[in-house]
């Protein structure tokens, strides 16, 4: 149901309504001018907000101090992820203490949601959302990250590393 | 019968019960790790504690019998405090990574922990280092931190297989399991070990991080493997299926199966099988849907029967289809067809009537019993004989094979094929490809069947047991099954089923969501 709203005959004198709405126009325009920081909007592609440090943005596989995925292909975030968008393949470790590690992980952003419960299932602080969440693509782009890019793109400089770290670990015993 | 009070619930239980066994018949939960319904006792657990009234102590319910009058509790504050510590203990040296381990998800000590867990330990010292990721044998690998010395793997090689492989060593809280100077754990029952390890100690290399096993649905079934005719629990999920375990039947398999019949699922995954029909002979193959080519295979039998008459077409049969299917598959080809030249493909006659004494059995179809009782039943008593001086003489145009879906237990393969190359038609009905058929020079039509888990049906074992199971998934769902195949193959129409069947086939309900980490 829409409300029509009848014309009413001051409406056919157009000049008031368009003198007012441009006065209000040039009074923020001035105001914005003399005083720029007052401004809520942000010149997008030279200024970026900054949201809060627990803001969940694109997936990061956190490393080893060595360099290797911390991750052990437990696949408690595969098992927590409502959009069902992570898919890993889990394979047998050289090293015995290791056991296991993924030799595929793969997030299909399109499908995620953002939701944050494969962070909170992790129980070794392998996958993390980072702040990271301006990643357009042309037409064609690859929105399926696999173990390269979610663990070692270039902007994570090496990858970040667990603060869980196994050799210390094993020395308490857990 | 002994009369006795179960968590206040009256029962009957017959003379030699143990308590374990009475709470098991009475449906109530008991913690318990190293006691097995098919071995002997060993009581080292000591997690089956249950408050008997009139005595001081607790006592174990498995190695306690029942006696007349007895009143049996579990519930009490006094028990759950008990089992509360002895889970401690086990979890002394028990390293608490359950999200790596294997048995995750189907672990008793995992849903213990969850339920009477002290989840913050009293232990001050470290957990005890042990070796990991041993390897035991060709199949199975072993994680001595994760191990609790239940002893059911011990005792299982010195009472079921009696190969006698394993043993605890060293003392203490060194003590862990092992074979004698690393000598491997080979023998044909191995893989049971890892069944009855309540823990994720001895895990299956053939199925080890393949799978978390709460993303996999189970179905019931029979082992095509051999003539025991093992009834087994398949595990899938959509890509197909991932394992096989034996389920519960004192009549036939008790609590076990062979290895090789943990194989059997591996030619029903859609890498292995034959996904559409292939039409033609060598190197000019052409591919089409699985019933056009029945009909189209089909049309030639009609056509071969008109020029040379029905004595022309042969139909050999073996032991891996379903009593139904080969009773109709008879049925067609005899009135129908006309012909009565219906042959049975025996594959290994020397080792036919092996049998090892546990569950292997040398005939490694799962209804020899069940084509002899239709072969019978429809008279048909002709040799394979017979059919080699027919082929020679040339009198027979077409056969029609029924052949394995199980092609590995069929050692005369190629020697069959080989023996029909001189005919002028084959029609090969079989689940999975095989290079011989694709070389062959002559007209072929090589059809896709169904396999055991994608249809409903009997199998009748060695005994002469009936069996019957019914569709557990689907992995090529347009192949037929032999009956269909044989319906098309005569020029007749299929029954169209009516969606009330597949409803319920697609409202199975789920193991895990009932059953889930029962040991």
């Amino acid at each position: 149901m829409s409300i029509v709203k009848k014309p009413k005959a001051i409406s056919n004198w157009y000049l008031p309504g368009i003198l007012s709405g441009m006065g209000f126009t040039f009074k923020k325009l001035i105001k914005n001018l003399f005083n720029p920081k007052g401004m809520p909007t942000l010149n997008y592609p030279e200024e970026h907000y900054q949201y809060g440090p627990r803001f969940k943005g694109n997936h990061v596989l956190t490393v080893k101090k060595d360099g290797s995925l911390r991750c052990t292909a437990c696949m408690l975030c595969a098992t927590n992820c409502p959009a069902d968008c992570i898919k890993i393949v889990a394979s047998e470790h050289e090293d015995p203490t290791v056991e296991k590690y993924p030799i595929s992980y793969e997030i299909d952003m399109l499908r995620c949601v953002f939701c944050g419960y494969c962070e909170e299932a992790c129980p070794v602080d392998a996958i993390r959302m980072g702040p990271e969440w301006q990643t357009p693509a042309l037409n064609g782009g690859n929105f399926t990250y696999d173990i390269q890019h979610l663990a070692y793109r270039p902007n994570l400089k090496g990858g970040i590393q667990s603060r869980l770290d196994d050799e210390e670990r094993h020395k308490a015993g857990i | 019968m002994l009369k006795c009070k179960i968590n206040g619930k009256e029962m009957e239980v017959p003379q030699g019960t143990s308590i374990i066994e009475a709470f098991k018949l009475s449906g109530q939960d008991i913690a318990h790790y190293c006691w097995h319904p098919g071995l002997s006792v060993a009581g080292v657990c000591r997690l089956c504690m249950v408050e008997i009234e009139g005595q001081p102590k607790l006592q174990i319910a498995c190695n306690t019998m029942v006696q007349d009058g007895m009143v049996i509790n579990n519930n009490s504050e006094t028990v759950k405090d008990v089992v509360r510590w002895g889970l401690d203990f086990h979890l002394i040296n028990h390293p608490l990574d359950c999200p790596i381990c294997d048995q995750a998800g189907e672990c008793g000590l995992q849903d213990q922990y969850m339920q009477f867990g002290k989840y913050d330990p009293e232990m001050a010292e470290r957990k005890v280092k042990k070796r990991k990721v041993v390897d035991l044998g060709p199949t199975v690998v072993l994680d001595s931190e994760r191990c609790i010395l239940c002893s059911r793997c011990v005792r299982f090689t010195d009472e079921v297989s009696k190969t006698h492989e394993l043993g605890i060593f060293n003392r203490g809280d060194r003590s862990e399991i092992g074979t004698f100077k690393d000598r491997p754990l080979d023998n044909k029952y191995s893989l049971n070990t890892v069944d009855i390890c309540p823990v994720g100690a001895l895990t299956s290399k053939d199925f080890r991080f393949r799978q978390r096993v709460w993303y996999l649905k189970t179905a019931e079934s029979i082992c095509p493997g051999c003539s025991t005719g093992c009834n087994v629990n398949v595990y899938y999920n959509e890509e197909g299926l991932w394992r096989v375990r034996p389920r519960h039947n004192p009549e036939v398999n008790g609590h076990w199966m062979c290895d090789e019949g943990r194989d059997t699922y591996k030619y029903v995954n859609r890498k292995a099988r034959l996904l559409e029909a292939k039409m033609g002979h060598r190197d000019n193959w052409t591919l089409e849907s699985p019933g056009a080519a029945a009909k189209a295979a089909g049309q030639k039998l009609r056509e071969v029967i008109e020029a040379h008459g029905p004595e022309s077409v042969a139909l050999v049969l073996t032991g891996q289809y379903t009593t139904e299917e080969l009773e109709t598959a008879v049925q067609k080809f005899k009135g129908d067809l006309g012909s009565s030249l219906v042959y049975h493909w025996v594959n290994n006659p020397e080792s036919f009537e092996d049998f090892d004494g546990i569950l292997l059995r040398g005939d490694k179809n799962p209804n020899t019993k069940g084509l002899l009782k239709i072969l019978e039943q429809e008279g048909v008593s002709l040799t394979w004989k017979d059919l080699e001086s027919r082929v020679q003489q040339g009198q027979i145009k077409t056969v029609v094979v029924a052949g394995p879906e199980n092609q590995s237990v069929f050692p005369d393969f190629v020697e069959k094929v080989n023996l029909l190359a001189g005919v002028e038609n084959v029609v090969w009905l079989t689940a999975c490809p095989h290079s011989v058929l694709d070389s062959r020079e002559k007209a072929t039509w090589q059809i896709p069947l169904k396999t055991y888990i994608e249809k409903a049906g009997s199998f009748i074992n060695h005994q002469g047991k009936t069996q019957s199971f019914e569709v557990g998934t689907v992995i090529v769902s347009s192949a037929l099954t032999l009956a269909e195949a044989a319906t098309l193959l005569v020029g007749q129409e299929l029954e169209v089923s009516s969606g009330d069947r597949l409803a319920e086939l697609t409202r199975k309900k789920n193991f895990f969501t009932e059953t889930r980490g029962a040991l």
